[in-house]
């Protein structure tokens, strides 16, 4: 049961406030149709299950709706960092 | 027995209490547990075991107890499987086994089969040749523990939220001094103290016998507590008969409380919660939990009166209770000579026998000789003699040879009627591992510790191999400080030192007796399960390794016990059968929950009706004044059917549907899920989420939409409204109205965060009247006047604002029955007026209310699917042939359109939606039933199926394998009927269009 600080709302409130959304940084391809079915599935439906630091993406479902970026240890739990889209980039992750 | 001249804190023997156990009547005192009143009253047997239904008394004192498991109370107080040792006694308690030593047990009956039933028994004779369904229920009768409760708890549970700086889990020595010395160099920090035991104090009140300066330090820092407790606004919480039994991830911690009332809360007189489980959110957790002793193993060591040291030495210190008269200690720690003195100072006879050759000469050893008790050094247990209760013991002389233990005497026998053993401590480490810290095992104190650093957590006492209590009260003081250091109350932590000797209360030096012992049969490492360590060599024999998997093989640990004083043991003993170092074996994974959580306290308050929202359209009371039958979609009650007096379902709905294709009909549409969408971007979103084209949908007009995901697979559909450029009204179904909105915010936010497009949700800001049927245009024309209605000035799919009986509406004209329809939309409250006047408008037409039973006959007259229904989340639009509303020039790849030129999309041989129409037309296959081929393989199934009034046969739509190429052909529908068991219907594959197929109806009559 996380504690999750809502960059939009600025509260720390429980974990069932949020629903999870996924990895971040994962950017709709610009041209689907020019990609073979190859790189499409890699979008689809291929991600890092990265062990230790990793970004992802959280809704406040029952609160602001907002989505937003969650920094978060996938060994420990522990949340490292929020972010408002645009904040940060999959180029400059903090 | 108890003693006559014993002086307890815990007992106030002028307050008698009465109970009855196993039926029979019995008095107590004001502080005993059960269990101890039960020893004074020289009751020695609790229960029997799971597996062989031996005889079993008490082993331990506390949540560790594997065997006395009893039944409290009846009717709605009743509660199974609790330990006797942590029911407190109050007057009147009624309590029985949880499965009684006294009666014929079946179990016990076969005791000369019990050797042909090690673990793997009931899989290998049963399951494996597969008689398991014949035996099973028999089986069931006679294993196992009490009944389960049969009538609703009486009682009240709560839930409490806490938030606090510092939880300390444990109110021993160590939790004592850490939560004072935070609240004593701190002026703010809050602190929460939880301890599972009546008093605080743990295993210190053993030291009150033999050192005074332990009961004026208890003393003391208790009044200290109090006096940080009995304040206004006090920053201290204490909680006891309060198990901390979970940690969750971010320091959520939840303590399941006995109140103090508890058990006794007398039937009818609820006055508080019976228990409470506190939710506890910390900055810090100092865990001071203790230890757990372990047994030594020998054969037979499940006789009754076979205890653990520590607990006849709690049992006699705190309760003044001992059940036997002729004691031995056996164990390999100098802390069997502790229990020896305190047994001795009682007058009582008692023999140590210490399996260490040189035991040692600490002061306790000493101490002990020199009160003249006989002391056998270098001797191991090898087997307890007696039926059902111990009676003596056998004995031999060993060695350590090279790492090993030796047997090296010939056994002489020695007589006893209580023997009390200690193979060391186990260090209460279940919590801290709960969230995934690791143990690790530490030679010098031969236990597994918790993993030293962890953020925002400290561990003292026992827990990590601390004994003496005068080095836990430094200990825990340096931890306390480290806490107040990482809470920023304090810029530097002091830290002073413990004595030497400190580690020497653990000196268990070694972990195994010798393995000859080992290899003799019931040797018990779990009491509960009755595996023994025959058992644990057979895992291993038949190849298991991991420690996981000889847990599960011979269930060890599996218990209401969970394994608290067996399975540190049982890997000591695969270690040793392995011959690997029982670091290597490691421990099995600790889990919530700690101990046994009454399904009562998680529920709290939270029964009686569910908490899903029941949600109503604002037309409901107009439903329930007409006797409709509802059902609930997405939460929402609508209305079924409206049967008449003596219809039944199909009755009403052959009317409901006959009336809406030969005359009128009306509908609640209110529930479908609608999304406002604004700004100048809509109609580009809209071309991005549906696959067919928007960016020509004129104002006034409407248009019905497919929405996939990015895999290619229909997730909604539904009609959006253009209300004008910058404006457009989505409709969902109900069901997925939450669910899309949110994908759509996720597309907003996080991908398209340049369109200028703003989403509402307002399902309940409209209500929708939908009048349907032939006459619809002739109703319409009396309710609403400044629409034109004509068919060629309104046409399908458009949408005009007017007045309706005075109330602005949109009307749109849509239809999800293939008939002439108009949906009046209005403002939310206005719903029951317009449904009541459009009913009593209507009524020349004889205007028939329906619900959805007939409207999914009516759809699937038309073919019209459900999502959710017709489709399962792996179904392309083109599965159910409807390639025609994939735009092919949109700009913008919409969402799904790349997967749809996938190969694997476009293979013949998917499933595809078809018609199936049974060769016999009265005939209805039921939904779900399959598509055989000619080996009785499924190559399909049926999605929707109903009885359609105006064709007056069955119809239904179904997946089947390649079924757009199959059209005209044959298949078997296999289905169960009620009389004549399996049957297999021929059915003509078809399209799923089944009535009026060039869609003549929509314009009405004219």
């Amino acid at each position: 049961m996380f504690l999750i600080v809502c960059p939009y709302c600025k509260e720390s409130r429980d974990q069932n406030e949020f629903s999870p959304a996924g990895e971040a940084f994962i950017a709709r391809p610009q041209n689907p149709e020019e990609l073979s079915d190859d790189e499409w599935s890699d979008y689809v439906f291929y991600r890092t299950n990265h062990k230790g630091d990793h970004w992802e993406q959280w809704v406040h479902t029952n609160g602001c709706r907002k989505y937003f970026l969650v920094k978060r240890s996938t060994i420990s739990h522990e949340i490292l960092e929020v972010a408002a889209f645009g904040e940060v980039t999959s180029e400059n992750p903090s | 027995m108890r003693l006559k001249n014993h002086k307890s804190d815990f007992i106030d023997q002028s307050e008698a209490l009465s109970f009855i156990f196993n039926n029979k009547s019995y008095k107590g005192y004001k502080g005993d547990t059960l269990a101890s009143a039960l020893i004074a009253n020289d009751v020695l047997f609790f229960a029997r075991s799971f597996k062989y239904g031996r005889k079993r008394g008490l082993m331990g004192s506390g949540v560790e107890e594997p065997n006395a498991l009893v039944s409290l109370e009846i009717g709605g107080r009743y509660t199974p499987n609790l330990k006797a040792t942590e029911v407190m006694l109050y007057d009147g308690l009624s309590a029985v086994s949880s499965s009684n030593p006294n009666s014929i047990d079946f179990r016990a009956l076969i005791k000369p089969l019990h050797r042909f039933m090690p673990a793997g028994f009931y899989y290998k004779t049963f399951i494996k040749q597969k008689v398991w369904a014949m035996v099973e229920d028999s089986l069931r009768s006679i294993a196992g523990f009490s009944k389960a409760p049969t009538e609703k708890d009486e009682d009240v549970y709560d839930h409490i939220f806490h938030h606090t700086e510092v939880l300390v889990v444990g109110g021993g020595v160590a939790g004592i001094t850490a939560a004072l010395e935070v609240l004593n160099n701190s002026k703010t920090t809050r602190v929460i103290l939880v301890d599972e035991r009546a008093h605080l104090g743990g295993e210190l009140f053993n030291e009150f016998q033999s050192d005074d300066t332990a009961i004026s330090w208890h003393h003391d820092n208790l009044s200290k507590l109090l006096e940080f407790k009995n304040v206004a606004n006090s920053r201290l919480k204490i909680f006891s008969r309060s198990t901390a039994y979970a940690w969750y991830d971010h320091n959520y911690i939840e303590v399941l409380q006995t109140n103090a009332t508890g058990e006794s809360l007398i039937s009818g007189v609820t006055q508080a919660a019976r228990k409470v489980l506190h939710k506890i959110r910390a900055k810090e957790v100092i865990l001071a939990t203790g230890a757990h002793e372990r047994p030594m193993l020998f054969e037979t060591n499940d006789l009754a009166n076979i205890m653990l040291s520590q607990s006849v030495r709690r049992y006699l210190n705190e309760f003044g209770v001992i059940s036997g008269k002729d004691v031995v200690l056996y164990g390999n720690n100098d802390s069997i000579y502790s229990t020896a003195i305190d047994i001795k100072n009682n007058a009582i006879n008692c023999k140590v026998i210490d399996i260490r050759p040189s035991g040692g000469e600490s002061e306790t050893v000493l101490k002990a000789k020199k009160l003249g008790i006989e002391v056998l050094q270098g001797y191991a247990v090898l087997k307890a003699h007696g039926t059902n209760l111990v009676k003596g013991i056998e004995i031999s002389s060993v060695e350590l040879q090279g790492k090993k233990w030796r047997l090296t005497g010939p056994s002489k026998r020695l007589n006893c009627d209580l023997l009390a053993s200690s193979g060391g401590f186990n260090p209460v480490v279940h919590l801290d591992c709960h969230c995934g810290a690791k143990t690790f095992f530490d030679e010098d104190s031969q236990a597994f510790l918790p993993q030293k650093v962890r953020k925002n957590r400290q561990v003292c006492g026992s827990i990590s191999a601390i004994g003496f209590w005068k080095d836990v009260v430094i200990d825990a003081k340096n931890k306390a400080q480290l806490i107040l250091l990482s809470l920023g109350e304090i810029k530097k932590s002091t830290q002073d030192s413990m004595s030497k000797n400190y580690l020497d209360y653990y000196n268990a030096s070694q972990f195994f007796v010798p393995i000859e012992i080992l290899n003799r049969p019931k040797v018990f490492i779990d009491m509960q399960n009755d595996v023994t360590t025959l058992d644990v060599a057979l895992a291993i024999r038949e190849g298991y390794r991991s420690i996981e998997h000889i847990k599960r093989y011979t269930a060890m640990g599996f218990g209401t016990d969970q394994g608290k004083t067996g399975n540190i043991n049982g890997i000591a003993v695969a270690a040793q059968f392995l011959d690997v170092p029982l670091s290597e074996v490691g421990t099995t994974t600790f889990r919530p929950a700690y101990t046994g959580v009454d399904f009562g306290a998680m529920a709290g308050r939270e029964v009686g009706g569910f908490f899903d929202p029941q949600r109503y359209t604002t037309i409901h009371d107009s439903h329930l004044e007409s006797g409709a039958e509802f059902e609930v979609v997405g939460q929402w009650y609508r209305p079924w059917y409206y049967p008449k007096s003596g219809e039944d379902i199909h009755q009403a709905v052959n009317r409901e549907c006959l009336a809406v294709r030969t005359s009128l009909g009306m509908m609640d549409a209110s529930t479908l899920g609608k999304i406002d969408v604004q700004g100048k971007d809509s109609r580009e979103f809209l071309s991005r989420v549906y696959t067919n084209a928007w960016m020509k949908l004129a104002p006034g007009s409407c248009r019905y939409g497919l929405m996939c995901n990015e895999k290619g697979m229909i997730i909604d559909d539904g009609v959006s409204t253009c209300i004008n450029d910058n404006h457009f009204i989505m409709t969902t179904t109900t069901g997925g109205a939450a669910s899309v909105y949110s994908a759509l915010e996720m597309w907003l936010q996080t991908e398209w965060s340049d369109l200028d497009v703003h989403l509402s949700s307002v399902t309940d800001q409209f209500a929708t009247v939908a009048v349907v049927g032939p006459n619809a245009r002739n109703l319409m024309k009396v309710l609403c006047h400044d629409i034109d209605f004509e068919r060629d000035n309104f046409k399908f799919m458009q949408w005009r604002p007017g007045t309706v009986c005075g109330v602005q509406a949109r009307v749109m004209r849509i239809s999800f029955s293939g008939e002439l329809a108009y949906e009046i939309n209005i403002e939310a409250n206005y719903g029951r007026y317009i449904w009541d006047e459009v009913a009593l408008a209507g009524k020349p037409w004889n205007i028939t209310p329906y619900g959805t039973e007939s409207m999914h006959v009516l759809r699937a007259e038309k073919g019209y699917i459900i999502v959710g229904q017709d489709t399962d989340g792996s179904m392309t639009p083109m599965d159910v042939n409807m390639k025609w509303i994939l735009a092919k020039d949109k700009p913008f790849s919409y969402i799904g359109r790349r997967s749809f030129s996938i190969s694997a999309l476009n293979s013949d041989d998917r499933f595809q939606l078809v018609g199936l129409l049974t060769k016999d037309a009265h005939v209805v296959l039921p939904e779900g039933s399959h598509i055989i081929n000619n080996k009785g393989g499924s190559i399909g199934y049926v999605t929707s199926s109903y009885f359609s009034p105006i064709l007056r046969r069955s119809i239904a739509m179904a997946q089947l394998k390649g079924g757009l190429s199959k059209m005209t052909e044959i298949v078997l529908v296999k289905i169960v009927q009620e009389k004549q068991g399996l049957k297999e219907i021929p059915c003509e594959v078809s399209r799923s269009v089944f009535y009026d197929i060039e869609g003549e109806k929509v314009d009405g009559n004219e």
